[in-house]
């Protein structure tokens, strides 16, 4: 699978960890889809429970994942979100910065379900 | 060879996905065992397993990674800790390198260089660790009394008893004896039987060093204690921590320095040379000597209370000449060790040989029976060694005079000789020494006996 067919995410620093191995990137491409929703579930409802804590710390332990995935653009927005839920400020820029995470994970997880045949 | 382990290495995560491609990406490496924990208190159940590497997420589910940490370095303080975090606060990294990580890595582009790197690091610190426990290990092997000291004669075995005593306690041991018994010898093998092998053995030669230099030698100084001092010394008892410091010639220590030494010995405890710390030190103490320290005592030449300090258990090595059978059996074993260490083939020594040592009187002892058969053994050029490539170049000249059976006439014209030899042929001086008229001494010249 070329790297340029990926319209949502890059392979690119997940092979660098794995290494070229088609077993082992389907294993984590897998698992990255079977934990990523928890998490992002996390991040909305402490939002919508008004719970910072539990928002920072699940914002906090996604940001390395969406790197690996190269994720586009939602480095820089699940960091903003880890910041501002530090400071308490679960407002409505909060709010729609998790809209804009939740969508673009959401076109990510079709993606690679259908790259790599996945239910 | 020092046999190296699987090289161990726990990944603390509660991020699942992160975590596995952490153990993935460092189990490629195939010496690599990773074991992956998602709690804190799930790895400290596992430090048992003593793990070489940790990597560890600063924020976890339980406990804090720094919480984690420091019950790690409680137990197991070598145990190197790395930090992979996705925390970017510098005084976070700061607080946790001042508390003991090995280092602290932010999730980012270059986690994965670093932890490699970081690992090649730890493996080789590990590598090395493994091979110093492995060769303090070959010189315990080495410094087995028995491998050490070798003989069957009742003296000797008489030895044996007392470095066995010694090995089981703390007790100080003063070893005297001729030079060449072997002093050194006895308490290397003390130290690597006893319970503190594992630490140093430290050795200084009392006499070698300077008196204006011996306090620094033994206690170190700092920087700017007196001219020439442009950095602090660690002085050898401090190196000595936990081991032996084995002071050789004793006796040559003057009375100042004896005094100071004391009181080290008595408080357990000293201050380096122009320093006001003081620093406990933790040291057996060997010592040994050539002279009889109970006459130097009573001549006024060694503090009293000192030598009761130091006296602990006396073991007094016996002068080979009185060691028998011992002189063969040594002789035999030092022919077997000089052929194998210059890959020579086997050689034995005659019976006429034998006979030639067993009349020496060894006054250089067992350092001289060595050098006297490893000549011996470059000189033949069969497989045996014989009388005729036995000589002693001893510079005890009178002790060598009864070695072989003269006539009176001869041992009275080699006595005069070497007294002549010895007072520059001052024949009124050697016929005063030997209690001989001088015309005995000049009718032999003229008749050139001597």
């Amino acid at each position: 699978m070329a790297q340029s067919e990926h319209v949502n995410y890059s392979l690119e620093k997940l092979i660098g960890f794995v290494g070229d191995d088609p077993e082992a990137i389907k294993n984590m491409v897998n698992l990255f889809l079977n934990t990523t929703p928890s998490l992002l579930n996390a991040i909305i409802a402490s939002f919508q429970e008004g719970s910072p804590e539990i928002l920072a710390k699940s914002a906090h332990t996604l940001k390395p994942t969406l790197d690996v995935f190269g994720i586009r653009d939602t480095y820089d927005l699940i960091r903003n979100i880890e910041q501002k839920a530090k400071r308490s400020e679960l407002d409505e820029a909060m709010d729609k910065q998790i809209k804009q995470l939740t969508h673009t994970l959401e076109l990510v997880f079709q993606e690679l379900k259908l790259d790599f045949n996945l239910p | 060879m020092a046999h190296m382990d699987a090289f161990k290495i726990f990944i603390v995560e509660d991020d699942v996905f992160y975590g596995e491609m952490l153990r993935h990406y460092l189990a490629l490496n195939p010496d690599n065992e990773v074991h992956l924990f998602k709690t804190g208190e799930e790895c400290l159940k596992n430090l048992y397993r003593a793990p070489a590497m940790i990597s560890l997420d600063y924020s976890l589910p339980d406990m804090s990674g720094l919480d984690v940490m420091r019950q790690i370095k409680k137990e197991h303080t070598d145990i190197p800790v790395v930090i992979v975090s996705g925390q970017e606060d510098i005084s976070t990294a700061v607080a946790l390198l001042r508390e003991g990580a090995y280092d602290y890595f932010v999730k980012d582009d270059d986690v994965k260089e670093r932890l490699w790197n970081v690992l090649k690091k730890i493996r080789e610190n590990v590598q090395l660790r493994s091979e110093i426990s492995y060769l303090k290990e070959e010189i315990g092997r080495k410094y087995e009394f028995r491998n050490v000291i070798k003989g069957n004669s009742p003296s000797i075995k008489q030895i044996f008893g007392l470095i066995e005593k010694s090995i089981k306690t703390n007790i100080s041991v003063s070893i005297t004896g001729e030079t060449g018994t072997g002093k050194e010898l006895v308490a290397k093998a003390i130290h690597y039987n006893s319970k503190r092998a594992k630490k140093p053995f430290v050795a200084i030669n009392v006499s070698a060093v300077p008196r204006d230099l011996i306090e620094s030698e033994m206690f170190g100084h700092e920087k700017g204690a007196f001219t020439g001092a442009v950095t602090r010394k660690i002085g050898k008892f401090e190196q000595a921590s936990g081991g032996t410091i084995f002071l050789d010639e004793i006796g040559e220590m003057d009375m100042n320095m004896q005094a100071k030494l004391l009181r080290v010995i008595q408080e357990r405890e000293l201050t380096r040379v122009g320093g006001n710390e003081l620093i406990n030190i933790d040291v057996r103490l060997i010592v040994a000597t050539n002279r009889n320290l109970a006459d130097e005592v009573q001549k006024g030449n060694f503090r009293e209370d000192l030598y009761y300090r130091l006296l602990g258990l006396p073991i007094e090595l016996p002068p080979l000449r009185y060691r028998g059978n011992d002189i063969i059996l040594l002789a035999k074993y030092f022919v077997d060790e000089f052929c194998k260490e210059n890959k020579m083939k086997k050689l034995s020594i005659t019976e006429s040989a034998q006979q030639k040592l067993m009349g020496y009187h060894f006054p250089g002892n067992v350092r001289e029976l060595r050098a006297i058969i490893e000549l011996a053994a470059v000189l033949t050029d069969t497989d045996q060694i014989d009388e005729s490539h036995i000589s002693f170049n001893s510079a005890d000249a009178a002790g060598n005079l009864l070695m072989e059976e003269s006539s009176l006439a001869e041992y009275t014209r080699k006595i005069i000789s070497y007294y002549l030899q010895k007072y520059n042929n001052n024949v009124l001086l050697v016929a005063k020494k030997l209690e001989i008229g001088k015309s005995t001494i000049y009718r032999m010249i003229k008749e050139k006996q001597i």
